[in-house]
């Protein structure tokens, strides 16, 4: 003979075996496990996964732009070099840096071939006539007659009226 | 164990707004029936790897085949029947690898059947928190098993147990009613023979088997 039936008391709820079911523990799937599962929910529609939808999301848009911005920069520093403000002053300022090269040069008292190199490539430079004066007169002593001459008519255009003195500048 | 459903066709639409495209609806989905589907499996197959195995190919089988889904019944018989048949093929795919591998060592046809996923090795962590009930829940048959967690974590109906499990609404019945009473009696200090271990004994066992139910 079957025993008391207690399916019945079971199924209307709340049975002493459902309370302790209830009291275990109740463990849950991983969150490893819920990322895959959602982003596989999500991946079936066609929409980003969810674990790196923000970075997929974001990819169609941020590598046009870092390709839009990588040639946006190499332009401006081909222009910068071409155009920039280094290249239209460098013509201004060769002059300059070769008086800010000169002087010490002069000086320093530098060899006359080295002196006229840097004086001739231009006459106007400033150059105190005394030095321009004995420089033409080291010329002739070193029997650079050809050479002197040119600097003294260098000289008597730049300094017409000055005075040349005993200085042994003459042939 | 259960976790509040909501009105019969709620989670069925739910499904059918997924169907049409709406993922979060998936999601609500998801978070309402995760729980009672991960411990079904888990206190199914009493492995944790096994366990998140197949819940991962429940959920995959339900998204595959969304695009036929019609919800002609309550959600949680749908996804639990998935379940069920996802359960009843790794028991087989178990049950092949053991035959395989015994064919090939004569000396295992002389060891006792148990499967795979029971092996000592494979539920000792399992086993070490399990308390006397839970213990006694992987003890059932798992057809017993089955029709225990489907009622208690889904408050499935004889007739719906019967539909997911595919018999009859007698088996399903009687199934239930088996595993009830033997889960029962883990219940019952009772079972403890009371009078060889004496008073003070008993009193000792009782308090220990509650310090790890509650640890």
């Amino acid at each position: 003979m079957e025993p008391p039936d207690d399916l019945d008391e079971y199924l209307r709820g709340d049975s002493a075996l459902s309370r302790q079911y209830r009291r275990e523990s109740a463990p849950t799937p991983p969150h490893a496990l819920d990322r895959r599962v959602l982003g596989l929910s999500r991946g079936a529609l066609g929409l980003s996964d969810g674990v790196h939808g923000t970075a997929r999301r974001l990819t169609p848009w941020l590598a046009p732009l870092a390709f839009a911005a990588s040639v946006l920069l190499s332009v401006a520093l081909v222009l910068a070099i071409v155009f920039g403000p280094q290249t239209t002053k460098r013509v201004d300022d060769a002059p300059r840096l070769v008086r800010v090269a000169a002087h010490p040069d002069a000086t320093a008292n530098p060899p006359l071939n080295r002196r006229l190199q840097l004086y001739s490539s231009d006459p106007k430079l400033a150059r105190a006539p005394s030095i321009w004066l004995a420089d033409i007169a080291a010329l002739r002593r070193a029997g650079l007659n050809r050479e002197a001459d040119e600097e003294l008519r260098r000289f008597r255009s730049a300094y017409p009226d000055y005075s040349t003195g005993d200085l042994a500048i003459r042939p | 164990m259960l976790e509040p459903m909501e009105p019969l066709d709620e989670d069925a639409k739910l499904m059918v707004r997924y169907r049409d495209g709406d993922a979060d609806a998936f999601s609500t989905l998801y978070a309402r029936h995760k729980g009672p589907l991960y411990r079904y499996l888990l206190r199914q197959v009493r492995n944790a790897g096994a366990a998140s195995d197949l819940f991962q190919e429940v959920w995959s089988r339900l998204v595959a085949t969304r695009s036929r889904y019609e919800a002609r019944a309550k959600f949680a018989t749908y996804l639990f029947h998935i379940a069920h048949n996802c359960t009843i093929d790794f028991f087989r795919r178990d049950l092949k690898m053991r035959r395989a591998a015994r064919s090939d060592d004569a000396e295992h046809q002389a060891e006792p059947e148990v499967p795979e996923y029971q092996r000592p090795d494979g539920i000792a962590e399992f086993a070490e928190q399990q308390s006397a009930l839970l213990a006694a829940l992987g003890a059932l048959p798992q057809e017993q098993r089955e029709a225990f967690l489907l009622h208690e974590e889904t408050g499935l109906t004889i007739e719906e147990i019967a539909r997911v499990t595919q018999v009859g609404v007698e088996t399903a019945k009687s199934r239930l009613r088996y595993a009830i009473r033997k889960l029962k009696k883990s219940l019952l200090p009772a079972e403890i023979p009371v009078r060889s271990y004496g008073r003070e004994r008993f009193e000792q066992h009782a308090i220990n088997g509650t310090a790890r139910r509650l640890g």
